[in-house]
């Protein structure tokens, strides 16, 4: 389906035909390289009866094959292409105010702080402020307004890549049930780590400083935002 | 306590057709407030959801949703066209659609 | 001839709003009318050319250039608005006003349209105060 991409879910932009001439598996199927089995000995010998047979011969295990291609199969070319961190549109930049439009958080007004390797945006509510942690967003789920927060004070420590949101990967229990209930009882919610909580404060510190040297600011952050009566997406600013 | 609506209203107003002959992989929608092409433009790829309610519960909800995505201008009068992941049954025709905000380009 | 119940006529000298094209939003002046359709209307100190333009697309004010000659071109047109300082007036008029705080309001960004909703709440706050301190007086 690479090649076909998606227009909705489920719905892709070619038709079955026009991928199938895409892939171009017609020139040959395209094999991914099987892990290196042992070994095996490339012949056995046997013992052969009758007198005039030699006694003995050695035989290869795995017989040749009877068919041989007449002409040659072109293989096709391995993609050696991986994608790239999609670019940041222009009218995000360090300390905008972003209104998250899906997920937990939508409707909420944020501060964007940096674009991560992966593409991601790296925001903050601040957690003080509105209750939206650290957190990565996608830039398609975000409008851009062109209101700013001056984060030039805000040292942003190197460690807040991807590898810091990973979750870290636990075993799955056997069944839901025993994800849920611990001897019966619904499992304690598990506290967020020490260490996220003090680097929430530490960026949150900064931001907050930076915050209130602008009137309504806060209250800005802390309102959410959504479309009333008469307002029209396409025509607003923002 | 302002408004918590994240999307745009849109009204199906039906499917694709000719005189004759419908299309029903496309579905026609009208956007609230969106009176000609220009503006039309902004909600072009937007994700679009039909939103309905139905007799059977599945997975302890009696709502669905049909998800589809705006592709093209329909005309000079704002109304677009759409696809969706199953085509709208007729009995959407009238229905309110969610024209929702993203993927965002703003 | 009777009265008639209507102020605001096309004639040469009346103050138009354009309603559409590329000057629309401004001012001009009725100089001449060529027919039922369409007149000449001038807006040298508004940045509308001297054009034909029709009814359709114009909007009649209040105001009127006295005294303006039929056919007055654009040094005389302007020589007239700036006697009658008709921008002046009709910047001065509730409509121009209202108009002016409409694309205001349009062209405020969201964290602009935040604090108008705060300061609203602030006023109906301050009102509803006075009115309760009143009412119980």
């Amino acid at each position: 389906m690479a090649r076909s991409k998606e227009l909705v879910p489920g719905i892709g932009r070619l038709s079955r035909s026009q991928v199938f001439a895409k892939r171009g598996l017609f020139k040959g199927q395209k094999k991914s390289t099987a892990p290196a089995s042992e070994a095996k000995p490339e012949t056995i010998e046997k013992t052969i009866g009758g007198e005039k047979n030699g006694g003995k011969r050695l035989i290869p295990t795995v017989k040749a094959p009877r068919f041989y291609p007449a002409e040659d199969v072109s293989k096709p070319k391995k993609s050696r292409k991986s994608p790239k961190a999609p670019s940041l549109r222009p009218s995000i930049t360090p300390g905008t105010i972003l209104i998250l439009l899906a997920g937990r958080y939508r409707g909420k007004r944020v501060v964007f702080l940096k674009q991560l390797t992966s593409g991601l945006l790296l925001v903050t509510g601040p957690y003080k402020v509105n209750g939206v942690p650290l957190r990565r967003v996608n830039q398609a789920y975000v409008i851009a307004t062109s209101t700013m927060v001056d984060i030039s004070e805000l040292k942003l420590d190197a460690k807040f890549d991807d590898s810091y949101f990973a979750k870290p990967s636990t075993k799955s229990s056997s069944s839901a049930e025993e994800e849920f209930f611990e001897d019966g009882k619904p499992k304690a919610k598990q506290p967020i780590a020490e260490s996220k909580a003090a680097d929430q404060k530490a960026v949150d510190s900064a931001l907050l400083a930076s915050i209130k040297k602008t009137e309504n600011l806060s209250k800005y952050l802390k309102a959410s935002w959504g479309l009333s009566k008469g307002q029209f997406a396409h025509q607003l600013v923002f | 306590m302002g408004s918590t609506r994240l999307y745009s209203k849109g009204r199906v107003l039906g499917h694709k057709r000719a005189k004759r002959n419908s299309r029903p992989n496309t579905s026609l929608i009208q956007i609230e407030g969106v009176a000609n092409k220009e503006d039309a433009q902004f909600y072009l790829g937007k994700r679009v959801a039909y939103v309905y309610k139905a007799k059977r519960e599945i997975q302890g909800s009696k709502i669905r949703v049909i998800w589809g995505r705006v592709t093209r201008p329909h005309g000079s009068s704002g109304v677009v066209k759409s696809k969706f992941r199953h085509n709208l049954p007729p009995r959407a025709f009238g229905a309110s659609v969610r024209v929702m905000l993203y993927p965002s380009n703003i | 001839m009777a009265d008639s119940n209507f102020k605001r006529f096309v004639e040469v000298g009346r103050v138009v709003l354009l309603k559409s094209g590329p000057s629309a939003g401004n001012i001009a002046v009725i100089t001449e009318i060529i027919d039922h359709n369409r007149a000449i209307i001038d807006g040298p100190t508004t940045s509308v050319p001297r054009q034909s333009y029709p009814y359709k697309h114009l909007t009649l004010t209040p105001l009127r250039v006295a005294k303006l000659p039929r056919g007055a071109r654009s040094g005389a047109v302007k020589k007239f608005i700036e006697k009658e300082s008709i921008v002046e007036r009709w910047n001065q008029s509730a409509w121009a006003k209202k108009r002016a705080a409409i694309s205001k309001r349009r062209s405020l960004n969201d964290f602009g349209r935040f604090q108008i909703l705060v300061a609203k709440k602030q006023r109906r706050d301050l009102v509803r105060k006075i009115v309760a301190k009143e009412s119980k007086a």
